[in-house]
């Protein structure tokens, strides 16, 4: 079974990485774009189907709660 | 009086803080990671550095070694436990202080001399010292401390802010922060003053280097 994790930093906190990348593609396309925003992907691959442990795993080792939000798929 | 200094695979002040301690006159010992338990030492550093490589957060997979588990537990009875730069990430991130550490606004590495102005707090490791300006340098990518709104209301009210970031006269001014770290924090304690973290490098204001870190380590005793 494998699983896609995705954390991103909460709307709130200030993503200067994702801003300084939205400069530099605005300046090279020479158009505005609206938000560029930076987070990290990760593939959990387990032998079996579980879900608590992968919600866990995003909760307590992926995410810090205080400046990220994540996301849990199934694959 | 036995300070145990702390040493994850990729921290790299350790020999700094023992310096700091060599110059004191403190006995220190070094404390490995997998290390479970931290009997017989009245204070524990947390040094500065890169533990496991800054992977997937700073401070975020030291938190799970043994040490921690044992750091924690000493924290709880009182012990004095001090968390400078990675350690003040490292401490953050096993919620023994609260808040996060982001990336310096500018997203650079700076390194320079800051001023800090030591606030009126309950921590201990600052006792006598509040008003006072300080001199020290900082070394970081990802000092910009932040926290909700309600939590910095938090950290005023129980005069739990110990540092902030100032001019040399002790104004703090936008001007002087660094990191862009909420209210100019530099370091703070937890609600029984026994845990300190911060992001300045007092080891690196002793002996040869300049007298205002000893005035911290001094606070050890």
């Amino acid at each position: 079974m494998k699983y896609v994790v995705i954390v991103m930093p909460k709307k709130a906190i200030l993503d200067p990485q994702g801003k300084a990348i939205k400069q530099v593609a605005e300046d090279y396309l020479n158009k505005s774009i609206k938000d560029i925003r930076v987070g990290k992907y990760f593939e959990i691959e387990l032998d079996r189907e579980d879900d608590e442990l992968v919600e866990k795993l995003a909760k307590n080792i992926l995410s810090n709660e205080v400046i990220e939000d994540y996301l849990v798929k199934k694959v | 009086m036995r300070v145990g200094i702390v040493q994850f695979l990729g921290t790299n002040c350790d020999y700094d803080c023992k310096y700091a301690c060599d110059c004191l006159g403190f006995e220190s010992e070094f404390i490995w990671y997998s290390q479970a338990d931290v009997e017989g030492f009245d204070v524990i550093i947390l040094p500065g550095g890169f533990s496991y490589g800054d992977y997937l957060r700073s401070g975020a997979l030291a938190k799970f070694s043994p040490v921690m588990k044992a750091v924690a537990d000493f924290s709880k009875k009182g012990g004095k436990v001090i968390g400078i730069c990675n350690g003040f990430q490292i401490l953050i991130e096993v919620g023994l202080l609260k808040g996060a550490l982001l990336k310096n606004k500018n997203l650079r590495f700076i390194h320079k001399d800051v001023y800090l102005k030591v606030e009126k707090s309950r921590c201990r490791f600052t006792k006598g010292l509040e008003g006072e300006v300080l001199r020290m340098p900082i070394a970081h990518g990802e000092g910009n401390y932040f926290c909700s709104d309600d939590y910095l209301k938090y950290l005023q009210d129980n005069e739990m802010i110990v540092l902030r970031y100032s001019n040399e006269s002790g104004d703090v001014k936008d001007e002087c922060n660094p990191n862009g770290s909420v209210y100019n924090i530099a370091g703070i304690c937890n609600e029984s003053g026994n845990v300190f973290g911060l992001m300045p490098h007092p080891e690196r204001a002793v002996g040869d280097l300049g007298k205002d870190g000893e005035k911290i380590f001094e606070r050890f005793l």
